[in-house]
């Protein structure tokens, strides 16, 4: 689809207000997502700390967790900040088609990522017997960080579909599209989060 | 075939592709300027590593398959 055929801002023109905060606007996001990486820090540092206090990992009794399925699932979200990096990128060479079939892959990506972890989930818990209250530190802390990241996946995957819809509306433009930088943005950052809980969880 | 090793092949196939998708872009972005662009990079970056791991897990370098 031509740039022509996007609808632009009333008159055509760049919003002046907008091109003033843009900056704030990226600041403020950045500061959201430093402040979402404190939070994550705070729990990886807690978990390794237990971890380190603990007498072997994983506690007996526990199972060790499955790396090859942690790996392609892992791989599958990675997959997604690299057809999403490129989703910006057409949008910012005014591909809007090339743009709207990344951003779709994207949502379907990070969707498959939440099905994996829901499957692994299931089998944890009603195959492996592991669960976040019933087994100690190594449940707990599995749970509650792979969960918050989970969740953080489900609003960025909520978030994407929104984004579709609204360029689908021609709520953007190839001028004012800041929206689109920072979903960008956020699914980087859920990528990067999973590299370190992919990495302190299955790895170590 | 069993479900592990479509899981290993998957896991090596995908990082070999999203690794060098990520720094093909990152290589190609270097020079961009803006805090934003900088960091997009160290994003970039950080997927690269994260693909290159997950690659390592896949071809049982890093990580301990299956069930002890």
């Amino acid at each position: 689809m031509a740039i022509a055929a996007i609808p632009h801002d009333a008159h055509g023109e760049v919003d002046q207000l907008y091109v003033e905060t843009r900056e704030l606007r990226l600041q403020g996001f950045l500061l959201f997502l430093i402040s979402d990486c404190v939070l994550f820090s705070s729990f990886i540092f807690a978990y390794l700390y237990l971890r380190n206090t603990g007498q072997g990992w994983p506690p007996p009794g526990i199972a060790r967790l499955d790396v090859a399925f942690a790996a392609w699932n892992s791989v599958v979200l990675f997959g997604s900040g690299a057809t999403m990096h490129y989703a910006l990128e057409n949008w910012k060479h005014g591909n809007f088609m090339k743009y709207m079939w990344m951003l779709i892959a994207t949502i379907i990506l990070g969707a498959m990522f939440l099905g994996g972890q829901g499957y692994e989930y299931h089998h944890l818990i009603f195959d492996e017997k592991v669960t976040w209250a019933g087994s100690g530190i190594f449940g707990a802390s599995f749970f509650t960080l792979t969960g918050m990241h989970g969740f953080h996946v489900f609003m960025g995957v909520c978030y994407l579909t929104v984004l579709l819809l609204q360029t689908a509306a021609g709520t953007y433009t190839y001028q004012k599209y800041f929206g689109i930088t920072a979903g960008t943005l956020y699914w980087h950052f859920v990528d990067v989060i999973w590299v370190v809980l992919f990495s302190i969880f299955y790895l170590l | 075939m069993n479900v592990a090793l479509l899981e290993k092949i998957g896991a090596i196939i995908g990082g070999l592709i999203v690794g060098a998708v990520a720094f093909y872009a990152l290589w190609k972005d270097w020079k961009t300027p803006g805090v934003e662009n900088h960091v997009f990079k160290v994003m970039l970056l950080l997927l690269g590593v994260g693909a290159v791991i997950a690659l390592l897990a896949g071809l049982g370098i890093l990580g301990t398959f299956g069930k002890a």
